[in-house]
């Protein structure tokens, strides 16, 4: 096999080109503009917390508390201006209580050695949870004309603020983890953290940075949510983690650490993206929609771990052949 | 009166890359007999376990029970022939209880377990041994000596003929290991023939009958214990072959760089004293579970110590982390070279630059790529990294090469202090001698080593003084010049009391 075609990235890129294909035979729409921009708004505020996510996993951990943390800033800078704090405090605010939720995940995690998997799992229930006391059952909107623009209307070109927003983080995060120091650090720890401890990295400090700026970037795609929707609700943002973290993984991120590259992801986001628009334009339902993906996401964890297996079987083959 | 054999093994042969563990070793154990074995790390007394275990094959020779040969697979098979192992750490599930964990092996009795019968049984064979333990609690709160007496009893339980015994005593107090050798006598008047290692010799002349000396992977000499002396024993243990030829020159030393006055950490090691020079090695020697690396791990900030104090330079310091180490000049080298030293699934190249990555940033915090490349491939060449390029992975190298990885990437550090923990571990003749070449030379720049060895010949042809060490405490620093192996092996065992201090 091509060195090539061993690469998880590429074998994504085929599919990312078969699906796209697809969606241009099937309908002639989706190549316009405003479907392109409508096919990345709709989920913009979920790719922009899976960029983050891609270092967390990447660095041997997760956190399932992000879409909480999404639902627990739009309502706290709901709540806030609905009491007539002005929207741009509110927003600070808001912004403030996502730093404060990182700082406490990563210090149960980093600090006192708690596994991520329960720690943002309390944090998925319990920042839900003050969201849901702070709006109750209510439907939280007229928040100012400039804020709702914000969310709905394009900035630059065509594009709005949160694809800005998206693009910028994407090549930031790009760097970081591929060309930095603390990239390298990210990959060495969720490779070894024991080895890495012994090499004289801060492991603690780092874990603890990784989920602060993961629930503060969880906060700013809370705030562009309620501004793309001109409402919150305590159920805003519910659910996503899910989708998010399926992003990450159908990118080739390894779910033990490690493993992994933001271009995987990148691609694994648009073929996701495409995947749902071209069903939505063939009025494909949301439960076939989530039933591909899922499938995808069962090939992803399958087909790399498969090829691992031929691998060590023809290994052993060759092994037994050099004895003879 | 001679017992007949019941476990014999002949002409027994095992083979690791490199290494030859087990060399045409032939040995049986007979019913009703104590067999203490002898030898240094190393010298093949795992190895020999693991294969009356079935944990390992013997590549060559026989195994013989009651005259027949067998061929064990896994450890629940040598089991079922009555072959059984307990070792230092005791092997219970702790959130079962007595009963429980003495009958956990017992899978042929029928799928509804019989708990009154369960527990009437335990408390016989517990009885019989004459132990008192309640078969209703948790193992979990048990002592490490009571959890021994349970394995004890699993192994009874299923029909024990030979009973491996793996240092057993290394982690019990001295009342507790009376509570063992009674029980011991207790198996051995059942006709349990019983395999006793240990690294204390005062135990065995008290407990055993025979005692076998294994060395290098051979099988040296068998005495009946009240026909020998210790110094028989030690002789035997540590040979008279040729001293292998160590590089190593001597020089003046330069300033004292690091001095330990009385560190402690409880229940790990206790009072350890020495001074550190510049050029200077001091080799760390000591048998198993001595708490060498526990040292080691101390003064690199891993697990601080908890008592004494640590000068650096004449300043007192306390290190509390590996990179705290790092910022003092302390650098560590592990004995876990695999696991701990490198990521195996990294760069070589990244590997080399991690403890020292901020050096190669930018004001932005990229890495400065060429600088990285330049550092790499100079250590590359200065060592003789023999890998086809700088971004293979490090897993993917030899033992020997991966070992000057991990020694560049501490260089590369500048220490003035540097820990090196089992250097030459598990790699090969050639690279080995590299490695004594580099460690050398590392002296002569003025370096600070401490040399952390159980291969002796290594320790005394390497080091200006030895410090050795015996579960946890201190037995003296002796002199390179005029000290003999005997007299860093009896220091090791706890038999004589070197002249403190230097």
């Amino acid at each position: 096999m091509p060195n090539f075609l061993k690469r998880w990235e590429s074998l994504l890129l085929i599919i990312l080109v078969v699906v796209v294909v697809f969606n241009i035979t099937q309908s002639p729409v989706f190549l316009r503009t405003e479907n392109l921009i409508n096919l990345f708004s709709l989920h913009i505020e979920k790719i922009i917390v899976a960029l983050v996510m891609t270092l967390i996993i990447i660095n041997g951990e997760i956190d399932l508390s992000v879409a909480s943390v999404m639902g627990l800033a739009a309502c706290l800078m709901a709540t806030l201006y609905e009491q007539g704090t002005p929207m741009e405090l509110a927003i600070l605010v808001a912004l403030g209580a996502g730093v404060l939720c990182g700082i406490f995940n990563g210090f149960w995690i980093a600090y006192i050695g708690l596994p991520s998997l329960a720690v943002t799992l309390a944090g998925l229930i319990g920042y839900r949870g003050i969201a849901s006391m702070l709006v109750e059952d209510r439907s939280v909107t007229g928040f100012p004309e400039w804020f709702n623009a914000l969310g709905q209307d394009a900035l630059v070109g065509p594009l709005p603020l949160a694809m800005i927003v998206f693009f910028f983080l994407a090549v930031a995060v790009f760097i970081a983890l591929h060309y930095s120091g603390y990239g390298r650090y990210i990959y060495f720890i969720g490779n070894n953290l024991e080895a890495a401890r012994y090499s004289g990295v801060r492991v603690k400090r780092i874990k603890l940075s990784l989920f602060v700026v993961s629930s503060t970037i969880a906060a700013v795609a809370g705030i562009l949510f309620a501004a793309r929707l001109g409402a919150v609700r305590s159920s805003t943002a519910e659910g996503f983690e899910l989708d998010i973290i399926t992003m990450v993984l159908l990118g080739g991120v390894s779910i033990f650490g490690g493993k992994g590259t933001l271009g995987g992801v990148i691609l694994s986001i648009l073929i996701v993206l495409c995947l749902r628009n071209g069903m939505n334009l063939l009025s494909i339902t949301g439960n076939t929609q989530s039933t591909v993906i899922g499938v995808l996401l069962i090939l992803s964890v399958l087909i790399p771990n498969l090829t691992q297996v031929l691998q060590e079987l023809s290994r052993r083959r060759q092994y037994v052949l050099q004895k003879e | 009166m001679q017992k007949k054999p019941i476990l014999a093994l002949e002409h027994i042969s095992k083979n690791f890359p490199g290494v030859k563990a087990l060399d045409d070793v032939s040995f049986s154990l007979r019913a009703g007999e104590v067999h203490a074995l002898l030898g240094e790390n190393g010298a093949g007394k795992s190895t020999l376990i693991k294969i009356m275990t079935g944990i390992y094959r013997q590549d060559i020779g026989r195994i013989l029970l009651n005259g027949e040969e067998i061929h064990l697979h896994s450890s629940a098979h040598a089991q079922r022939y009555g072959i059984a192992a307990i070792y230092q750490e005791p092997m219970v599930f702790p959130d079962l209880n007595v009963a429980e964990n003495i009958f956990i092996g017992h899978t042929d009795q029928g799928l509804v377990v019989n708990w009154g019968g369960m527990y009437k049984k335990a408390e016989e064979i517990l009885s019989t041994l004459g132990v008192s333990l309640d078969v209703r609690s948790q193992t979990r709160g048990l002592t490490l000596a009571a959890q021994q007496m349970v394995e004890i009893a699993k192994a009874i339980s299923q029909d024990v003929r030979v009973l491996i015994m793996d240092e057993p005593t290394a982690s019990l107090s001295a009342h507790e290991v009376e509570q063992l050798f009674a029980l011991v006598r207790v198996l051995r008047d059942k006709g349990v023939a019983i395999l006793f290692i240990s690294h204390r010799m005062e135990e065995i002349f008290q407990i055993a009958d025979h005692v076998t000396i294994f060395r290098d992977g051979k099988r040296i000499s068998s005495y009946a214990i009240e026909e020998v002396q210790q110094e028989r024993l030690i002789q035997d243990m540590v040979g008279r072959e040729l001293e292998a030829m160590f590089v190593r020159d001597f020089r003046a030393h330069g300033d004292q760089v690091l001095s330990v006055r009385h560190l402690s950490k409880e229940g790990v090691f206790d009072d350890i004293t020495f001074d550190l020079h510049e050029g200077e090695i001091l080799g760390f020697a000591g048998l198993v579970g001595a708490r060498r690396t526990d040292v080691g791990l101390a003064l690199f900030g891993i697990e601080p110590a908890d008592g004494g104090e640590i000068l650096l330079r004449g300043k007192p310091v306390h290190i509390q982390s590996p990179a705290h180490a790092l910022e003092l000049k302390i650098a560590y080298v592990t004995e876990d070279r695999r696991q701990l030293g490198l990521s195996l699934s990294m760069s070589v190249i990244a590997n080399l630059s991690l403890p020292q990555l901020g050096k190669y940033l930018n004001l932005l915090g990229l890495i400065r790529r060429k600088h990285e490349i330049e550092t790499a491939e100079r250590y590359r060449q200065q060592l003789n990294i023999r890998t086809p390029s700088l971004w293979q992975e490090a897993g993917k190298l030899s033992g020997g090469n991966q070992q000057k990885v991990v020694l560049s990437k501490w260089l590369n550090t500048d220490p003035q202090v540097l820990i090196l923990d089992e250097p030459t571990r598990g790699i090969d003749v050639g690279a080995k001698a590299e490695v004594h070449q580099i460690i050398n030379d590392l002296a002569g720049k003025g370096i600070a080593i401490i040399l952390i060895s159980s291969d002796l010949p290594e320790v005394m042809g390497m080091s200006d003084r030895i410090l050795v060490m015996r579960e946890g405490r201190q037995m003296g620093i002796f002199k390179r010049a005029g000290t003999s192996r005997e007299q860093i092996i009896s220091a090791a065992m706890g038999m004589a009391e070197g002249e403190a201090g230097a």
